[in-house]
């Protein structure tokens, strides 16, 4: 029948496109030399750091939600953190994409450079990574000098809050993510590194899952000296403090929670690793040790 | 006699579905996030040099999607016409004898594992879901065949106890896995459409048309086999046989669709359904018909998942469990009288 | 000639046999009634017949060839079975219906021949079906399904035809009605019909031969007129009744202990 010729048809026009394939890097005038001219960032993070390098010009797409530095809101959108929009990112024209290495993005990383399309996929999973990825980030973007400076200038900060907290015990701090289940960060993510930058260690030791559930024991057991819980919603901070103070208030016998000395912090800026990460890093040493910070 | 089917009367109809299901796919190609002419498609004058975004959405990703819709959606259709006859149950759907949970399982081993096994360069998931569906399904059948050679509740139960054994597992790989494997499992396995190679396009539109042109050859046994088996066998057909090929051939296309998107639920029940509501039962239209159909109601669904909540998408799982949730439950409340649950 | 011979044939579910060393000879063209009490084993010595169990020992031919030799096809050719009717899951035709048995000589294209619709039409005229051919099975009355599923018998064209009971579920109009058209298949088809029955008086009117198979496995094979004799089926069903004669053939009204003319209650006031 005509479907099978048409099949057949198909097939043919397949194999000759297949071995004439002589398709242009769609980059156009991208060359081995020249830097990119439009480029589109997949994650808030690294939205952050084309910014930092002053990239700001060149960004012609960004995902939906993105609110830092403000100037990001008036960027094209091309579809969410988790779901990125393919058609949104063509549409864009984009001569460089960057994204970061978990599977839905690595995916549509795949899919672009199936079509021509230059992709960037840098995995941010630690603070080691992230350097690597700014000096990443710049060699491709043409701002080496700047990615330096960037690195310089962000391991000096760290080094200054380090700095404050030599030689002094390291409070254990319970870092939850979500009240029900209770999952907290474990010992295998940024937030613990953070944790660490700041001064601090984590209150539960090494588990399977890098953000755990846990059980109401280990809370228990775990003689956490500071809960920090991180939120989207920054505005209300002062009323979610007291929802967690009630919240913890069973848990009377854990040592942050007798001395209250739970924090709420904006996890917007703690979530992302990214350029502000001494500002992140700052927030949580002001937890662990208010004093230090008072003046 | 009237009303009896006809090679002229079957081509003219296939031939109409077929007109149908091309204007579908043109007009869906145009629909999407982004508006895109299609003058500026097909113009080809602007120097290579400059990247014509709109050429790009229309051939790289609207066209390999709906082409994708098209093929995932006739094979689901067909093969729940074939479980639907096997079983004599129009309740039933191409994942009822295990073939969800045997793909579940394939994919989240896959993660797991990290075994790196790709086949005709698709990826590790799509291999090992295709291998879970298959294994799955054939398990089913042999411990179907255990309590009786043409009973259909045997078949039936072995479905439901693999469905549930494996389920379990699944969920057993799940607490122990990495939160991002997992994430990205789950995703898998909600049924997506994305983009893939021509090649692997066009190899699995082969799979799938040899498989419904086997069992458009099929078709008139399997009238008979649906009636009712005691009396297919006094009437001469081969009712082992015929089972088998059945069986075998609706399994495969399924495996295939499956390791193309995902489980996409609904469209194996529903349109082999509707179709036959309208047509009847001669599944020498009915396979044609539900095919084509199946590809038609799958490219819609597709389209609607893209733009309804855009920027973001809705897995297509998700837009045809809409609209075949409500569907199903009319139907079930129809048929529940009818059906008597021992088959014949 | 005889069409099919059965020779010691012997078939049990388990351990006990219900079939014991049975041998007779269907002439062609002759219309049986095999009737017995329930247990005896009727239904499962059509099934033999149909090759749908394998006997335990002895043997059945069909045309001067054993029963496994034929293929499943082939088989088809020779026997048709009807059993009791039904309406199926999915709504098919009658004339869908009927037309099924021609599947087994459909074209490669896998649609029937003008042969093949002509002999369906031929078998919904005699069983008085065709002006029901475009209707779905669902909307029929029993009596005039089960006409169908003769239809869809008759268009099989074989010489043989088992019944598994054809009338017990229909009213007296429509169960003359089908012995008829068995009858009318009989003599202007030559079709050797074979009839499980429970209904001895009307096989006694039909039929020309009876099998009475009886639960302890004994049987008795002959014409009707000997076969259905007073003491033979008192003995067999192990009930009493009243015998009359008809007019050649005799018929048999089974009387229980409360009917009202029980002859052994003549005697007593109420």
């Amino acid at each position: 029948m005509f479907i099978v010729i048409t099949w057949l048809f198909c097939g043919l026009g397949l194999y000759r496109s297949a071995i004439s394939q002589n398709r242009p890097l769609i980059a156009g005038a991208l060359t081995a030399t020249s830097s990119p001219e439009r480029i589109v960032s997949l994650a808030p993070n690294l939205t952050e750091i084309l910014f930092a390098l002053g990239l700001d010009d060149k960004i012609v797409g960004v995902p939906l939600h993105s609110n830092y530095p403000p100037a990001a809101a008036n960027k094209p959108k091309t579809g969410t953190f988790w779901q990125p929009n393919i058609e949104a990112v063509i549409a864009a024209k984009p001569d460089l994409v960057i994204t970061l290495g978990f599977e839905q993005q690595k995916n549509i990383a795949e899919r672009l450079k199936r079509i021509g399309y230059k992709t960037l996929t840098v995995n941010i999973e630690k603070v080691t990574d992230f350097f690597e990825a700014v000096g990443i980030i710049g060699q491709a973007a043409g701002k080496v000098s700047q990615a330096n400076q960037l690195t310089s200038n962000l391991r000096n900060k760290l080094d200054n809050i380090r700095s404050l907290f030599t030689g002094v015990d390291r409070p254990k701090v319970l870092y939850v993510v979500q009240r029900q289940p209770l999952r907290v960060a474990g010992t295998d993510t940024f937030v613990n590194e953070m944790i660490e930058l700041a001064g601090g260690k984590n209150a539960i030791g090494r588990t399977i899952h890098k953000y755990p559930p846990i059980g109401a024991e280990l809370v228990y057991t775990c003689g956490a000296d500071v809960i920090i819980e991180p939120t989207m919603d920054k505005d209300n901070s002062l009323q979610q403090r007291q929802e967690a103070i009630k919240y913890w208030a069973r848990f009377q016998t854990v040592p942050a929670v007798r001395d209250e000395r739970i924090y709420i912090i904006d996890g917007d800026l703690v979530c992302r690793l990214g350029p502000r990460l001494d500002e992140a890093v700052e927030t949580i040493a002001k937890c662990l040790r208010p004093k230090l910070f008072e003046n | 006699m009237k009303n009896l089917l006809t090679p002229k009367n079957l081509f003219l109809k296939i031939s109409l579905a077929l007109a149908m299901l091309v204007a579908v796919m043109f007009v869906c190609s145009l629909i999407g996030t982004e508006s895109i002419s299609l003058k500026a498609v097909f113009d080809r004058t602007s120097s290579q040099a400059q990247i014509n975004p709109d050429y790009e959405i229309f051939v790289h990703v609207r066209l390999p999607r709906i082409i994708l819709a098209c093929l995932v959606g006739a094979a689901l259709a067909c093969s729940g016409v074939v479980f639907q006859a096997l079983l004599r149950n129009p309740l039933a759907d191409p994942y009822i004898l295990g073939i969800s949970s045997g793909a579940g399982l394939g994919v989240i081993i896959a993660v797991i594992s990290g075994l790196n096994w790709t086949l005709w360069g698709r990826s590790p998931i799509a291999v090992f879901a295709f291998a879970g569906a298959l294994g799955t399904v054939w398990l089913v059948w042999f411990i179907g065949r255990l309590t009786g050679r043409s009973s259909v509740t045997g078949l039936l139960l072995a479905g439901v106890v693999v469905n549930a054994f494996f389920s379990a597992l699944i969920m057993f790989l799940t607490s122990i896995a990495k939160s991002q494997q997992v994430h990205s499992t789950i995703f898998w396995l909600m049924g997506n459409m994305t983009e893939e190679n021509f090649s692997v396009l066009w190899l699995g539109a082969g799979c799938i048309l040899t498989g419904a042109l086997a069992l458009f050859y099929i078709a008139p046994q399997l009238n008979v086999l649906s009636f009712g088996a005691e009396d297919a066998g006094s009437m001469g057909i081969n009712i082992g046989k015929v089972q088998l090929a059945a069986f075998a051939i609706a399994a495969l296309i399924t495996a295939v669709a499956v390791s193309l998107s995902g489980l996409i639920g609904f469209v194996g029940l529903i349109v082999p359904h509707a179709v036959r509501l309208i047509f009847g039962p001669d599944h020498r239209q009915l396979i044609p018909l539900s095919g084509i159909f199946g590809a038609i109601f799958l490219i819609v669904a597709d389209t609607l998942a893209r733009v309804v909540v855009a920027p973001a998408q809705l897995p297509v799982g998700v837009v045809t469990a809409i609209v075949g949730g409500p569907f199903f439950l009319i139907l079930l409340v129809k048929y529940s009288r009818k059906i008597g649950w021992a088959g014949k | 000639m005889n069409i099919i011979e059965i020779s010691n044939l012997s078939f049990g579910y388990s351990r006990a046999d219900v079939l014991r060393g049975l041998s007779f000879e269907v002439e062609a063209g002759c219309f049986l009634a095999i009737a017995g009490p329930n247990g005896a084993g009727k239904s499962t010595l059509l099934n033999l017949l149909a090759g749908l169990l394998k006997p335990k020992s002895g043997s059945i031919t069909i045309d001067k060839a054993p029963i496994e030799s034929y293929s499943t096809k082939a088989f088809a050719g020779k026997v048709a079975v009807v059993r009791g009717e039904f309406v199926p899951i999915f709504e098919f035709s009658v004339s869908q219906t009927v037309l099924m048995a021609r599947t087994i000589h459909f074209g490669p294209t896998g649609f029937e021949t003008r042969a093949d619709r002509q002999i369906a039409d031929e078998a919904l005229l005699s069983t008085d079906t065709a002006q029901f051919a475009s209707r779905p099975l669902a909307q029929l009355s029993a009596g005039e399904r089960q006409r169908v599923f003769i239809a869809r018998a008759l268009a099989q064209s074989t010489d043989i035809l088992l019944l598994d009971e054809p009338t017990s579920f229909l009213d007296l109009k429509h169960q003359v009605g089908i012995y008829d058209l068995l009858k009318t298949a009989q003599r202007q088809k030559g079709k050797t019909i074979i009839v499980v029955t429970h209904d001895i008086n009307l096989a006694a009117q039909y039929c020309d031969k009876a099998l009475l198979l009886g639960a302890d496995g004994n049987y008795q094979y002959g014409d009707t007129t000997d076969i259905f004799s007073t003491h033979k089926i008192e003995k067999l069903f192990a009930v009493k009744g009243f015998h009359g004669q008809v007019g050649r053939e005799k018929f048999f009204l089974p009387l229980g202990k409360f009917a009202k003319d029980n002859l052994s209650n003549h005697n007593q006031t109420r």
